[in-house]
């Protein structure tokens, strides 16, 4: 429950200046805005604002703290749960939405802690806004800034929230795995072949499960802006190495020979290293999944003046002229692999990153004299001229 | 079992994946041990050193970052060599063991769960080799 509290107009006027939103305001402006505001003590757990309902208070916390709350639900059945996608300390405002179109209220907000608020008539504030056009101009610049931070959280937030999904969804799965593996290996006694062949079985299913869940958390955080933020120099002879050290145990499995084509000096790029890195495993692992066994894969690199060229050829069947085009959706699988394990998001989950580096990825099939197919080639082009975070904020300032 | 045998301590919050990893590595003569927390694997280390320590990361009460941080800081332990086994990826893993510590993470071995148990015997050969050279 709040008490509310009148304070001379001045004083209220001072109080105003020392949040970020008004920050830049003139006097007159801080007395007249002044006039419509009230001061709220609330305690812990009250409820300030609610999603959703009509938005006409924004807040000023003085003192306390707020919390940020949207409803989360999965699916169409589950209960509805409230998530906390960021907090509101001194200084900062809270009800922004009654300054913006629809004037609903995008979160709600609680009190986290016992807190001081200015309250501020959101409707007298909009008038007075549109009728002095310069300050209106300096506090939306501050709700823009303020927006955007917003917006960046709930980006982190979900993130995290999808990491944690996928541990714990990928732990029990690991379990398993690892019972499987340990009784396939024999190191739990003795097996007949039909046992041993369902377990091998269940292994590559679960396995495959596993691979999916990955997969579908990495594509729902694959945008290309957060890609973006993690690029760095890096060599990607380094991450040639590793891509190759991923792919070593499958390639052992089906007798695939990786044949390397690599540069003898390696130049750094900038690029996401950790995202390339999985573009090459992707590809490799692609080509050795419907290569023949015991059949040779190419993987090559070299620099164009302008591009980190990256090649992947395997002797596998080849891709039907009409999936070409739809090779890098999500969940695509060409209709000549039915019998090939493996889920379809690989190829997808590439693209996203190559798009992401301003970059191309092609994919031909390869034929001999008589046009029969003997093979499939990927080729991946990422330009030698992409920037890093810091070097984009210092070319901007 | 003899004193000369290796021993490993296995580290995971996991009861399954512990039994799981311990089956496997019971068909090499090891001394083995387990222990299912962070706090548990320092109290095992400090009543025997082991000549490997395999452990996960994600536990509770101490994880397997706290534990590394322990290990390597204590001039008695800090040349133990730590296989990590996990679900977490390589890169964040470093990423926020070196932003909590200033320093890198310095361990032997990487692996993600689950293991190929064949794989698992030949890293965990190679350590204690290396150990022994």
């Amino acid at each position: 429950m709040s008490d509310v509290t009148i304070q001379p107009l001045t004083i209220f006027a001072e109080r105003l200046r020392r949040a970020e939103v008004f920050s830049d305001l003139g006097d007159a402006d801080l007395v007249a805005i002044a006039e419509f505001c009230r001061e709220e003590n609330h305690r812990e757990d009250d409820v300030i604002l609610v999603e959703d309902e009509p938005a006409h208070t924004l807040y000023i916390v003085e003192r306390g703290k707020l919390a940020l709350e949207k409803k989360i639900q999965l699916g169409r059945h589950s209960t509805p749960r409230n998530a906390t996608i960021g907090y509101v300390g001194p200084g900062k405002i809270a009800g922004f939405s009654t300054l913006a179109w629809p004037q609903t209220y995008s979160t709600s907000v609680i009190c986290v802690e016992p807190s001081r608020l200015i309250a501020i008539d959101g409707l007298a504030l909009r008038a007075y806004l549109d009728a002095h056009p310069r300050a209106g101009l300096l506090v939306m610049n501050h709700l823009a800034t303020l927006i955007s931070d917003r917006y960046r959280q709930s980006i982190n937030t979900l993130t995290y929230f999808l990491s944690i999904v996928s541990h714990e969804l990928r732990s029990p799965l690991a379990a398993i795995e690892n019972y499987l593996q340990t009784l396939d290996g024999g190191y739990a006694g003795d097996l007949t072949e039909k046992q041993k062949r369902m377990i091998q079985r269940s292994i590559l299913r679960v396995a495959d499960l596993r691979i999916l869940i990955g997969d579908v958390v990495d594509l729902a955080r694959m945008r290309p802006e957060q890609i973006q933020s993690d690029f760095e120099w890096f060599d990607p002879g380094e991450v040639s190495a590793e891509s190759l050290e991923d792919t070593r145990l499958s390639a052992a499995e089906k007798e695939i020979h990786i044949k390397i084509e690599l540069p003898a000096r390696f130049e750094p790029i900038v690029g996401a290293r950790r995202r390339m890195r999985q573009v090459i495993t992707n590809l490799i692992n692609n080509a050795m999944k419907f290569a023949p066994t015991g059949s040779q894969v190419v993987f090559g690199m070299r620099y164009d003046p302008e591009a980190l060229v990256i090649e992947v050829i395997d002797e596998g069947p080849g891709i039907p002229i009409d999936d070409l085009p739809h090779i890098f959706t999500d969940f695509f699988r060409a209709s000549n692999v039915a019998d090939t394990v493996g889920l379809g998001l690989g190829l997808s989950i590439a693209k996203k990153i190559v798009d992401a580096h301003e970059g191309d990825i092609l994919v031909k099939n390869l034929t001999d004299e008589n046009h029969n197919v003997t093979g499939t080639a990927f080729t991946v082009i990422i330009p030698r001229d992409l920037k890093t975070p810091e070097m984009r904020r210092r070319e901007w300032a | 079992m003899s004193e000369q045998q290796p021993y490993i301590l296995v580290v995971d919050d996991d009861p399954d994946i512990l039994d799981g990893i311990l089956m496997i590595l019971e068909s090499q003569p090891y001394r083995l041990g387990f222990a299912r927390d962070g706090k548990q694997c320092m109290e095992s280390v400090a009543k025997e050193v082991p000549n490997l320590l395999i452990l996960d990361l994600l536990m509770p009460r101490m994880d397997g970052w706290g534990v590394i941080r322990e290990m390597r800081s204590d001039p008695r332990y800090s040349q133990v060599p730590i296989m990590v086994l996990t679900t977490v990826i390589e890169d964040a893993s470093r990423r926020r063991y070196e932003l909590e510590t200033g320093m890198a993470m310095e361990v032997q071995d990487y692996l993600q769960k689950p293991a190929k148990p064949l794989d698992l015997l030949k890293r965990v050969e190679k350590l204690l080799t290396k150990v022994h050279v």
